[in-house]
This record gives structure tokens, sequence and C-alpha cells, in this order.
């Protein structure tokens, strides 16, 4: 740039003189003049013409360019008005010169200002992709980070659900043996009084005449003692064969998570599992049990369970007045066939694709995860077998399960 | 910077007319051109134009030689307005020893001004000048036209700027003088420190200016 020039700086009479053709000039100059010419610059160097000085007594006239004299004609002419229009023609031709050199040392300074700017931001770019590209090699790892964390959070909120749901249980549960052991314990009081009554009795019979024994045994009703007495024991023999069951049925529930395959007769499993959640059904349907003969299953025992359970409480939930379950099983086609039907309010068709999608849910916030579908299908497509759901908006919904009873997988 | 040139006894100084395009710039370099009687003045050159709107630049030459007989060239540079242009804006700032800020009076020009005038600010830094002590002057142009800001409201919203404000009419030649005399004299100081143009020289800042006018 330096070496060449900057658009303001000064320019020689060479620079200005170097686009025009020096013969054609000369040629012109020396027939406006009548005489032959030279142009030297202010060191009296030889520009145009002739070499060698004239003779002394030649004209020398004053050229200037940009305020300043820049260079002298000699010529042996001497008319004046030839003169005067032989340097006004000089000057013009340097004025013209150093237009043009002005313009295109600028537009030459332009144009490497721009493709400096050009070149700057061709550095940005080239940076911002350097990151790009080491942003999308990284991707793929951070992806399956966020996969994992995600994974790690519907874990836990399943869990957090689950929770919700044994609590739930537990509290019906503990509804349901508390009658049974309030009657037992109130059974067991009565049946004390009855033994101190029986006692003093005992004592009598020793000593009383058999007027006497006759009398007391009419003053302590021993007659209706003895036979409550035998309801009462009958009453809470029954009383705790319902506690048996209640326990039997929620020990089958609590190896939820127990990972160890059983052998189980699903119809078992299911029994089980409507009693467990008759408490939440009770006001709401009426669980009908069409149970067909099944072959023995080897299975996740606790988790078919769950399944059974979200769906029978998914059933009942669906109820906007009270209605019926009815839950059907089948064998065909070497697959056992599960179906659990409601006549619920139904599910509309635009959002019956997406009820198995983690945490799609239709539920006020709070009230559940959007998991338990998830997670049912889950644990059947585990068992190798698959979940599908048939609803119809006001007639009710049937969710039917098939598990193949020998599973490949 | 002045270029100082202690062989050929020469100091040439650069002054640039800034601006928002159509702001008269141009115009204010013809009529200095008709107004000032310096010992030497040059014919305009005005490099591509395309519509009479300026492409390069415009110059305009003017000298006279000190009573030490140095010869003090004075070379007054118009940029084109065009925010297009802002390499060649950006060149023809560089080396400015003074700037004479044209803005436009018109109601409608005031985000071109402002505009224009922050361009000159970030430009003057981007070829190493400092804006701060960069001589500088403001002209309001146009004043023969309708649609224009008062004086009392130009002077209320420059009021905290610290350069001199110059109201003209170019087209007609007014206040076109007094700004460039406003520029010569905020200009002597730095000469004067840099040259030693009082010491040396023997011009005080009248006679500067009327060396340079030709009053």
């Amino acid at each position: 740039m330096e070496q060449q020039g900057r658009y303001d700086s000064e320019l020689g009479l060479r620079d200005l003189l170097s686009g025009i053709a020096a013969g054609k000039l000369e040629a012109a100059l020396t027939a406006l003049l009548g005489q032959p010419l030279r142009l030297v610059t202010t060191q009296g160097e030889p520009v145009l013409g002739a070499a060698a000085a004239f003779a002394a007594g030649a004209s020398r006239v004053a050229v200037s360019h940009d305020l300043e004299i820049i260079a002298f004609l000699e010529t042996p002419a001497e008319d004046a008005v030839r003169l005067d229009a032989a340097v006004s023609l000089l000057e013009l031709f340097l004025q013209a010169g150093a237009r043009y050199y002005m313009a295109a040392r600028m537009h030459v300074e332009v144009v490497h200002a721009d493709f400096e700017a050009l070149q700057h931001k061709h550095a940005l770019l080239q940076e911002s992709e350097a990151r790009y590209k080491l942003l999308a090699a990284h991707l793929e790892e951070r992806v399956q980070e966020q996969v994992k964390t995600i994974d790690a959070a519907q874990r836990q909120l399943y869990q957090a659900e689950k929770m919700a749901s044994v609590g739930q249980l537990a509290a019906g549960v503990a509804h349901e043996i508390n009658n049974p052991i309030g009657f037992i314990r109130s059974n067991l009081g009565t049946a004390q009084s009855y033994v101190q009554k029986l006692g003093k009795m005992a004592g009598m019979i020793k000593s009383q005449t058999p007027a006497q024994l006759e009398s007391a045994w009419q003053d302590a009703d021993l007659d209706f003692i003895l036979e409550d007495f035998a309801a009462l024991l009958e009453e809470s023999v029954a009383g705790a064969d319902r506690v048996t069951r209640i326990v039997a049925d929620l020990k089958g529930f609590s190896n939820v998570d127990q990972a160890e395959e059983k052998v189980v007769n699903l119809n078992d499993n299911i029994r089980s599992v409507c009693n467990v959640a008759a408490t939440q059904l009770q006001d709401r349907a009426e669980l009908l049990l069409e149970l067909g003969e099944l072959p023995l299953l080897r299975c996740m025992s606790g988790q078919l369970n769950q399944v059974f359970l979200n769906l029978l409480l998914n059933a009942a939930q669906a109820m906007t007045t009270p209605g019926q379950i009815h839950i059907q099983t089948a064998l065909a086609n070497a697959q056992i066939r599960i179906c659990i039907a409601d006549t619920g309010k139904g599910i509309p068709a635009a959002i019956l694709s997406r009820i198995f999608d983690p945490f799609y849910t239709t539920h006020d916030v709070g009230q559940g995860t959007g998991l338990g579908l998830t997670v049912s299908r889950d644990v059947v497509v585990a068992h190798g077998g698959r979940i599908e759901v048939e609803s119809r908006v006001g007639v009710g919904t049937t969710f039917t399960i098939y598990l193949p009873v020998n599973p490949t997988a | 910077m002045a270029e100082f040139d202690e062989t050929n006894r020469k100091i040439t100084i650069k002054l640039v007319y800034y601006g928002p395009a159509m702001s008269g710039k141009t115009t204010n370099l013809m009529r200095l051109h008709d107004i000032l009687a310096p010992d030497l003045k040059g014919e305009i050159m005005t490099l591509e134009t395309q519509n009479d709107r300026t492409l390069f630049f415009d110059l305009l030459p003017l000298g006279f030689h000190t009573p030490s007989g140095w010869l003090v060239k004075l070379k007054l540079y118009t940029v084109p307005g065009q925010v297009v242009h802002d390499a060649t804006r950006k060149a023809v700032l560089s080396r400015a020893d003074g700037v004479v800020f044209v803005a436009d009076s018109q109601h409608s020009q005031g985000i071109n001004n402002s505009e224009a005038f922050q361009n000159l600010e970030e430009n003057a830094g981007r070829v190493g000048l400092d804006f701060d002590t960069l001589p500088l002057v403001v002209q309001f142009n146009k004043r023969d036209l309708p649609n224009i800001l008062t004086e009392d409201e130009i002077r209320e919203r420059w009021s905290a700027a610290p350069w001199p404000l110059v109201f003209a009419s170019a087209l007609v030649g007014e206040g076109v003088k007094e700004s460039f005399v406003k520029l010569l004299e905020a200009v002597y100081p730095v000469l004067d420190k840099y040259c030693a143009l009082g010491v040396t020289h023997g011009m005080d800042m009248p006679a500067f200016v009327n060396a340079v006018v030709g009053d």
C-alpha cells in the first residue's frame, strides 16, 4: 500500500504523464508552438521532447500542478499566446492524470479495506464453524446423557406414584382389617364376661340345690349365653379368616419388585388383585369375573399384578356413574387373553393413540404421572405379549392383554 | 496529521467535509471556491459522480506562502454521504486535520444526521483519530428551506456538545465561510503546536485565517 502511494499523496511529473503517448503529445505541442520543445522537471531532468537543452535565450515557462510548479516547458518558440496555450494544455493533461490516479488509488484502498473486512468476517465464520463441528461431535454423547437423566427422572416419578398408590391401598386394607378386628375384639370381651358367669355357675353347682341352681341359671340367662357363645366364636373365626385372606393378598402384592420369576395361575393373581382393590371399587363399579381355564405361566407375577391393578383402577376412575367392570380370561392360540372391560365414559379417538405415551395424562395435576399405562405396556412387552385398547365414548373401554404361554423372549 | 515537508518547505493540511447524503457538502466546497481568495487556489476536482451524488470525493486545493517562505497547502475534501460508501468515507477521513460536519436542518433528516455523526465518531476511531481532540465544526445547512428545525431547537439539542455550531445556507452562500473560518481557528492551535506556525513562520491565528480566506 505504502510503496504504491495513497490516493492523497503527492504525485510526480512522470506519474501524471504515464498514461499519455509521449510521441503524440510532443508532436501536437510541436505543431502548436511551431518549434521543437522539451519538458523538464524542477530538478532539470528531461521528461518529454529533446534530450539536450536548447541554446541560451530559449523560452522557459513554468507548468503548475496542485498549486506548485512541477515542470518547465523549454522551447525556442517565443509567441506568448502559443506558449500559454501549450502550458494550459499540459496543465489540463496533468490534472486529468491526477484525477485518474486518485480515483484508481482510492479504488484500490477501498477494495483492500473491503477485502480485509471480508477476511475478518471469514475468519469469524471459520471459528464459529469449528465451534459447531465440536458441538456436533459431542451431540450424540450429550443426547445420551440427557436420555439417561430423563430416564432416571421418569423412574423416580413412577416410583413416587407407586408409593402413593401403595399408600391408598394401605388405607383401604387398614379399613378392611379394622372391621373384623373390631368385632373380634368386642366378641372376645363378651366371651370373657361369659366365662366369668360360667365360672360362677360352676361354683354353685358344687354347693347349691337343684332349685337354686335352676333359678341362678335363669338369672344368668345361661341358655342365651351358650347359644351366643357359639355364634360369637363362629363369627370371630370367619373374621380371622378374612384378615388372613387380606394379608395373603397383600403378600402377593408386596413382592412387586421381586425380579424373580414364579409359576402361577393368572386367575389367582386376578382374584387377589380384585380383593386388594375391592375397597376402591365398591361404590363405583360391580366386578364381574368370568375366568376361564388357564395353564400355569412362568412370569414376573408381582409386575403383572401391578398391571392388572392399574387397569382395574383406571376402569374404576372412568366411571361417572356406578357401572360394571367385566374381567374375562381365556386361552386361545397358545396365548392367554385377559380382557378388562368397563362401562365408563370412554376415551376420545383423538387421544386414544397417545394414552401409552410417557407422561400423557388426562388427570389433574397431582392425580397421576401419566406413567401407569406406559409401564403396564412395558411389563406386557417384557413378557413377550402385547396390549390393545378399544374405546367408544359414552359406552366404555376394553383393554386386552395377550401373553404367550411359552414366551420366547 | 498535517504533512510537514522540511526539504520542500511545505506544510499540507487536510480538512474534510463530513455528513449525511445530500446535506450540501459539495455545495459548501463550490461556494468556498467562489468566495475565498487566497494566494493560490486550484480548481475543484470532482471524482466519479453519478446523478450528482459523490462516489469517491471532491477536492478543493488552497494555498499561500508564509513570511518565512514556506508553502502552506490546504486540501478540502468531501466524503460520499451514502451509507453504502463507508469504506471510501473511512479512506477520505484518514489523516484529517479537521472536520466540518454538515447536517441537514430539515425535520425529516434527524435520524440521518445522528447516524452520520455516529458514523463519523466510529470511523475517526477506526482510522486512528482522537475524536475528543479532533478539530470539529458542526454546520446546520439548508436554513433557506421550509420544514426545518428552529435554531433554538438545534441549540438546545446540541447544548452539551463542545463544538462550534454554525447555521448555513450553502446554496446562497450563507454561513459557509463562517463554518470554514471556525474550523481554521480550531485547527490553528494544533498546527501551531506541531509546526510552530507563530514563532518560526510568523503566522499568528488572524494572519493564518486571513491568508487562507484572502481578506
